[in-house]
């Protein structure tokens, strides 16, 4: 099937009108949030129903063209990137909310519907829908589904998987299922479970379950201010070792602070050395009671000062700083590279002592904005693109930060996914054993492997790639220092 | 196959030593579904369970893995048990930071055990499963085993962020890490959770842990209908309360429950349980709350419990087992709003088949568990058994849930469907089987569709 027939096909089934294929509108597809990978696919098509995506995957199948589900594209690892060319099929036109049970504490949703807006439906009834990546007011769900994301909030409340029950999907045969449900605990294996934080190589889901929580009685957001990361570091640790589970700390460096300042003017002390965020939520009582605790750990790690947020306002101001954060850096550099590798909360400040000597190594900035209770790091490295090997040497020291997580008994990405752009680094985590079990996973789920070819698994030859349809087109992309060394199959 | 059997017992003697393996009369006691295995054996190592699992690939031999046995009831019939594989023996654990709150244990290991090591440092495992002093790490995860505390802490799924399993052809991988938070990779963890032991055998589990709270109380009241029960149970999962468990029991689990533990539940009708924990100021004033709640949905004033008569209480509803001998368990799983009339239900359909059940029912989360008895002496009571749970797996099912059979008499499993239909996504899960056990030697038949 040529190009123009693929286009008229496709058109047949979603409507001519919601086909891209203009080499112009297709840029807008060929990136998500992580840009410095391109790949561009041939056709894009916007289904409106489940009904369509089926017939759309089923033509894709017919003709063996790749295919590749997309929601708001502002995923940080290449995931939607149509490697292999192929047909994009974005979900963002089904974006509705079917139903709301308050009752049974559920919602329906559509994959296409950003995140906060599900939350923005329901909060004025006392509930709300609890992972919240800070890109939620951009962000998909179905995206978050397939990303498994997280945010500053599960540290209490649990990543996607932990308030998705069910789904409605396209399977890479083209069969519309359900999997899950309402009700946990379905017999059989937790397909559900399995399927999210499949990065889109499973199959595309068309319809979500999720829980919705009952909004906290209080919520109390602290700015606690230090003069040292270690200082910070220490009083993350004294919070938890008291037993107290804040609904989230995050932790900011100076730079980041810097930057955050410049962008939002939310109040940041641009002559600290660190900042915390602290939230507690929950019962009145129980707010108001640990409130005093967490001061003092602060206190006792010389706390320069705390700053509480007295209203609303304050508290959308505090955190405005925070979920900013990654945009404000344009203030300060004129492209970043995030990573995304979790550790184990006692080795924070060990591993932040080695970013710290990389970025001297490599004389390249890093901001440290991340998740300090859950160890999810986020290092900022900042770089110029236009100077040449800026970005070749952001990528290296990206790569030695991932090592770095590993070392200590972490995991390269905590919530952004493997996607493209960590595929290689797999074998740093996973033996080959490990992937081959992976592997038949995703034999079962995607057996033509014509669904969202060149994600998650390694290209090494030793390690067992499955199903890919067809190489990998050059995209421009490099391996990595530790690939070309060979560090990358030492499994 | 006698003979062969022999070999495989000597195979297995050559990996764990002549003292691992159980034969003969030893054997029998690891019968399941009166499946009686040819063969123990004990490892004591990851490599020996390896080994040993090899080994009866390639003799072809039927693997049932064992951790303390208090989910044997659990699945169908097994086509075939030749080796028991029991793994009581990896009872290590292998590594706990309490910084990290996280910490890795060996699938053998008891539940009592593990918490107990835990507690030395201020923190627990939030599972509250039953027989905690038999059950396994191993055993509780591969059954998907809950209790009373789920609604605030979640499952096994929720808690498990790291695994190692051994493969029926000995291979064993990992998935997941020591970390609360990761994404590289398919989540291998919620592969091998509730799958019995079909897909691989567990040998080695990092959870994430919770600090043990400052307080945990709970209001128990008397309701004089089910119906008023469901009004006190919404107003309070819609209020702002934050409860460690929410159990709703039927008149006939109540007195149980209120005779096993000495905690007096009141008199009359169903009995609903709201446990908090959090600093003891936070616990009464939301107790209080609750009772406030209760009241006015026409609840008894109840009692508060603390300390012992607490933990007595919440030991007595998590180990309810209302009489095993000759009775049959189903978990059902319904919407919330359905918990109130689970109860009703069950009781209605129970009597219409001459039978008496006590139902024990988790009302924040919609599991709901029912015991059911066959008065002694009554000749078709096994028959109207498995007819009973017809009706109520289609209650289930019209509730958005499902209905699993946990534990029945040998006299009623083979007539009973033990895990309902699974419908279209069966060819998933047949997928999954014939990729990770294409011999069919783990547990075969035991799980959904037969796999």
């Amino acid at each position: 099937m040529d190009h123009a027939q693929l286009i008229r096909e496709m058109g047949k089934i979603v409507g001519p009108e919601s086909v891209v294929s203009d080499p112009d509108e297709l840029k807008v597809y060929e990136t998500d949030g992580l840009t410095i990978f391109k790949a561009t696919p041939d056709v894009v098509v916007l289904p409106r129903g489940a009904e369509e995506v089926a017939a759309a995957v089923r033509l894709c199948i017919r003709e063996r063209i790749p295919f590749v589900p997309r929601g708001a594209g502002t995923g940080l690892s290449g995931g939607a990137l149509a490697l292999e060319g192929g047909v994009v099929i974005g979900l963002n036109r089904m974006n509705r909310i079917l139903e709301v049970d308050y009752a049974n504490q559920r919602a329906v949703i559509e994959p296409g519907l950003i995140n906060v807006w599900l939350t923005n439906r329901v909060i004025s009834d006392g509930y709300y829908y609890a992972p919240d990546p800070a890109s939620q007011t951009a962000c998909s769900v179905g995206g978050n589904v397939a990303e498994n994301s997280g945010g500053p909030h599960c540290l209490k409340y649990g990543v996607t998987t932990n308030h998705v029950l069910g789904l409605e999907l396209v399977l890479a045969t083209g069969e519309l299922v359900h999997i899950g449900g309402w009700t946990p605990d379905p017999p059989g294996y937790d397909l559900t479970g399995v399927f999210v934080g499949s990065e889109g190589t499973f199959g595309i889901v068309t319809k979500i379950v999720v829980r919705l929580l009952k909004r906290p009685e209080a919520v109390k957001t602290m700015m606690l201010v230090f003069e040292t990361i270690a200082d910070a570091s220490a009083t993350v640790s004294g919070i938890i070792g008291q037993g107290i589970i804040p609904a989230a700390i995050e932790m900011m460096d100076k730079l980041s602070i810097e930057a955050v300042e410049k962008g939002t003017h939310a109040g940041y002390p641009t002559d600290a050395g660190s900042v915390l965020l602290v939230e507690l939520d929950g019962p009145r009582a129980e707010v108001e009671a640990l409130t005093d605790p967490v001061i003092a750990v602060g206190r006792e790690n010389r706390m320069r000062e705390v700053r509480i947020a007295k209203d609303d306002a304050e508290r959308v101001l505090l955190w405005k700083g925070r979920k900013a954060a990654f945009a404000a850096m344009g203030q300060i550099s004129p492209a970043y590279y995030v990573q995304d590798g979790v550790i184990p909360r006692t080795q924070l400040l060990k591993v932040l002592g080695e970013i710290e000597a990389l970025s001297r190594k490599y004389g390249l900035r890093v901001a440290n904005v991340f998740h300090a209770g859950d160890g999810n790091l986020h290092p900022l490295i900042l770089y110029d693109h236009r100077i040449e090997g800026q970005a070749k040497k952001a990528e290296e020291m990206g790569s030695e930060i991932m090592q770095c997580c590993i070392s200590v008994g972490g995991s390269i990405t905590g919530e952004h996914g493997v996607g493209f752009e960590k595929r290689d680094f797999m074998p740093l985590m996973f033996s080959e054993a490990d992937l081959g079990a992976m592997g038949k996973l995703k034999q079962v789920w995607n057996p033509d492997g014509l669904l969202n070819p060149g994600k998650i698994f390694p290209t090494s030859k030793s390690c067992v790639e499955v199903g890919a349809a067809k190489k990998s087109r050059d995209i421009g992309y490099k391996p990595h220092r530790i690939e070309k060394e060979g560090l990358a199959q030492r499994f | 196959m006698a003979e062969a059997m022999t070999e495989l017992a000597k195979t297995l003697e050559g990996i764990v030593g002549a003292g691992h393996v159980r034969v003969d009369g030893e054997a029998r006691r690891y019968a399941v579904d009166g499946v009686a295995p040819r063969a123990v054996v004990l490892p004591g190592s990851v490599d020996e369970v390896s080994a040993a699992l090899a080994a009866c690939s390639k003799a072809g031999a039927a693997v049932v893995p064992w951790g303390g046995g208090s989910s044997m009831g659990l699945g169908g019939i097994p086509q075939k048990v030749d080796v028991v594989l029991c793994l009581v023996r990896l009872n290590q654990v292998l590594d706990y930071e309490p910084g990290d709150m996280t910490s890795t244990v060996q699938a053998g290991m008891v539940l009592s055990e593990y918490q107990a090591r835990l507690k030395s440092q201020g923190q627990f495992l939030a599972l509250d499963t039953p027989d905690e002093t038999r059950a396994t790490i191993g055993g509780i995860l591969a059954a998907n085993v809950s209790g009373p505390r789920r609604i605030r802490y979640g499952a096994a799924r929720d808690l498990l962020i790291g695994v190692r399993v051994a493969h029926a052809d000995g291979r064993v991988t990992k998935g997941g890490a020591k970390v609360v938070k990761n994404v590289t990779g398919y989540d291998m963890n919620k592969l091998y959770v509730g799958s019995l032991g079909t897909l691989g055998v567990i040998v080695e589990a990092t959870f994430r842990l919770y600090p043990i709270p400052p307080a945990e109380h709970t209001w128990v009241a008397p309701f004089p209908t089910a119906g008023k029960a469901r009004e006190a149970i919404a107003k309070i999962l819609d209020s702002p309360l934050v409860p460690s468990a929410v159990e709703l029991l039927n008149q006939s689990a109540a007195v149980e429950v209120g005779r096993r533990s000495g905690v007096v539940p009141g008199s009359g009708g169903c009995l609903l349980a709201v446990a908090v924990a959090s600093i003891p100021e936070a616990v009464k004033a939301q107790l209080e709350q609750a009772r406030k709640l209760g009241k006015n949905a026409g609840g008894g004033d109840g009692h508060m419990l603390d300390g012992e008569a607490h933990e007595k209480f919440w030991a007595a509803v998590r180990n309810f087992d209302g009489g095993q001998n000759g009775g049959m368990v189903l978990k059902g799983s319904v919407l919330l709003d359905k918990v109130a009339d689970a109860l009703t239900q069950g009781e209605r359909l129970a009597e219409k088949h001459g039978l008496s059940v006590a139902i024990v029912s988790e009302a924040g989360t919609g599991i709901v568990r029912y015991y059911l008895r066959g008065e002694a002496g009554v000749p078709d009571r096994f028959r109207r058994l498995a007819e009973a749970v017809v009706p109520l797996r289609a209650f289930a099912t019209d509730a958005k849930g499902s209905l699993v059979v946990l534990h029945a008499p040998p006299e009623v499993k083979p007539s009973v469907d033990v895990w309902g239909p699974v419908g279209e996504v069966f060819p998933l899960m047949r997928g999954l089987k014939e990729r990770f056990d294409p011999g069919r030697i783990l547990n075969p038949g035991r799980f959904v569709g037969g796999l």
